[in-house]
């Protein structure tokens, strides 16, 4: 028995193991970076991916189970994923696996039944998410409408102020999550800090790290990716409200969440889908918004990244706060915008 | 050092075996031990004295261990911190994340 790392670029080799894994059933997506076989005798009898922080894609041929085949796989994949600096861990699998993965030191974050179930190993954890979200919490205990945005912000409009404002003169207490996954034009740490400065003059408002918890690579991969079947997007976003609403949700005794509507794309509508399904069985509101409009288009972070592009400041300045234009024309704003002229990425 | 961590890894995930996950940063105060096993609730505070006894002989006073744990001996779990630990020290520094 031996190990051979998968030359991903090398089609036979991918195909293999696409091949291998069409006969259990899995799929073997675009987004894997890594893979390994274990090998007997010349044939597969089990692989696993790397996906960012998630594994994926493991299967073990249904001959040689019982054998601890995928132990030594997600072993293996998890050195790997050490070696990359990753001591977090997230593995997406199939419900009816997951005892078996329990088994192997995982803990379920969430299902979403019937083809997705999410779990985590390593380091923090959404145990220790959670001991952190407890510094953000409002003190006083007399709040009685709490609600919860998740902001991208790629970059800050006065889209996102105009929803930020509503939902602070409506509500007690306001958290904003930040999407932390670095897959977008502009920076987390940048997104951050141009939601801080325009939120500044809302005074019950908090500013809350996303993690890994809230739109991520792990919970919804495919909000990152350009093309995605909607089966599979819907899926994924039930995966990520389910943690909002098991971990989330209690912590910070959130019953309300406002969401703009989405008259663009196709993946935020479907999440935004979800959470109308799902959200009020737990007590917590939606309040949907109409985007906010300039000139009779409703207005988007990405018709900002449009107006970089071609470039038009004088047009940029009338979508954005002026933290946000401040930064765009400064300095350390060139890097980002040098890189949105040259990309065509969704995001 | 500031701001710098180092990680370490040693062991498997096979049956009498135990991975252990270790982390050395600035901002740790102390050992912090984390430890999933099948046999938490009879043997927690044994496994979990035997890495703090391992991590006394290493002199190490400040670090964050994860340890899951198949069901290993003693001996094993001993020697899976040491290469863990020596592992981390060893690690190239990179900025914390």
């Amino acid at each position: 028995m031996h190990y051979h790392t998968i030359d991903i670029h090398n089609k036979p080799e991918r195909e293999e193991i696409i091949e291998f894994l069409q006969k259990l059933g899995l799929g073997y997506e675009k987004d894997i970076e890594y893979t390994i076989a274990l090998l007997d005798n010349g044939k597969i009898i089990g692989t696993g991916s790397i996906s960012g922080k998630v594994l994926k894609s493991i299967a073990v041929d249904p001959q040689r189970q019982g054998e601890g085949i995928a132990s030594k796989i997600i072993t293996r994949l998890v050195k790997e994923q050490f070696k990359r600096g990753r001591t977090k861990i997230f593995l997406f699998t199939s419900p009816n696996k997951v005892e078996q993965f329990i088994g192997l030191g995982f803990q379920l974050l969430a299902l979403a039944e019937p083809s997705y179930a999410l779990l985590e190993m390593g380091m923090g954890g959404i145990k220790q998410y959670l001991q952190d979200l407890q510094k953000y919490k409002f003190k006083e205990i007399n709040k009685k409408i709490i609600s919860a945005i998740v902001l991208n912000a790629n970059p800050f409009t006065l889209g996102h102020q105009y929803l930020v404002k509503k939902a602070s003169l409506e509500s007690d207490a306001v958290y904003i999550f930040v999407v932390r996954e670095d897959k977008s034009l502009f920076p987390f740490k940048v997104r951050f800090s141009l939601i801080e400065q325009g939120c500044k003059k809302f005074n019950n408002v908090k500013i809350v790290d996303g993690g890994d918890y809230i739109i991520s690579n792990a919970t919804f991969p495919t909000y990152f990716s350009r093309e995605s079947e909607r089966d599979i997007v819907f899926a994924q976003a039930s995966l990520d409200i389910n943690i909002f609403v098991r971990y989330i949700v209690p912590t910070l005794k959130i019953n309300r969440r406002y969401i703009g509507n989405e008259p663009y794309c196709e993946t935020t509508n479907i999440y935004n889908q979800v959470m109308k399904k799902i959200l009020p069985l737990s007590g917590v509101e939606i309040i949907e918004v109409s985007r906010f409009e300039k000139e009779g288009e409703a207005l988007s972070a990405s018709s900002v990244r449009d107006l970089i592009k071609k470039p038009d400041f004088a047009e940029i300045k009338k979508l954005v706060p002026s933290s946000t234009y401040r930064f765009l024309t400064s300095r350390e704003a060139e890097p980002i915008i040098k890189k949105i002229k040259f990309s065509d990425s969704r995001h | 050092m500031k701001g710098k961590i180092k990680i370490g890894q040693a062991g498997t995930l096979e049956s009498s075996d135990v991975l252990v996950l270790v982390r050395f940063s600035p901002r740790q105060k102390g050992i912090d031990i984390e430890l999933e096993s099948p046999s938490k609730k009879c043997f927690g505070k044994i496994i979990i004295k035997k890495i703090e006894e391992t991590l006394n002989l290493l002199g190490i006073t400040d670090i964050y261990i994860k340890a899951q744990d198949r069901g290993a001996l003693d001996c094993t779990i001993s020697a899976r911190v040491e290469t863990a630990v020596k592992r981390a020290l060893n690690y190239k520094e990179e900025e914390e994340k």
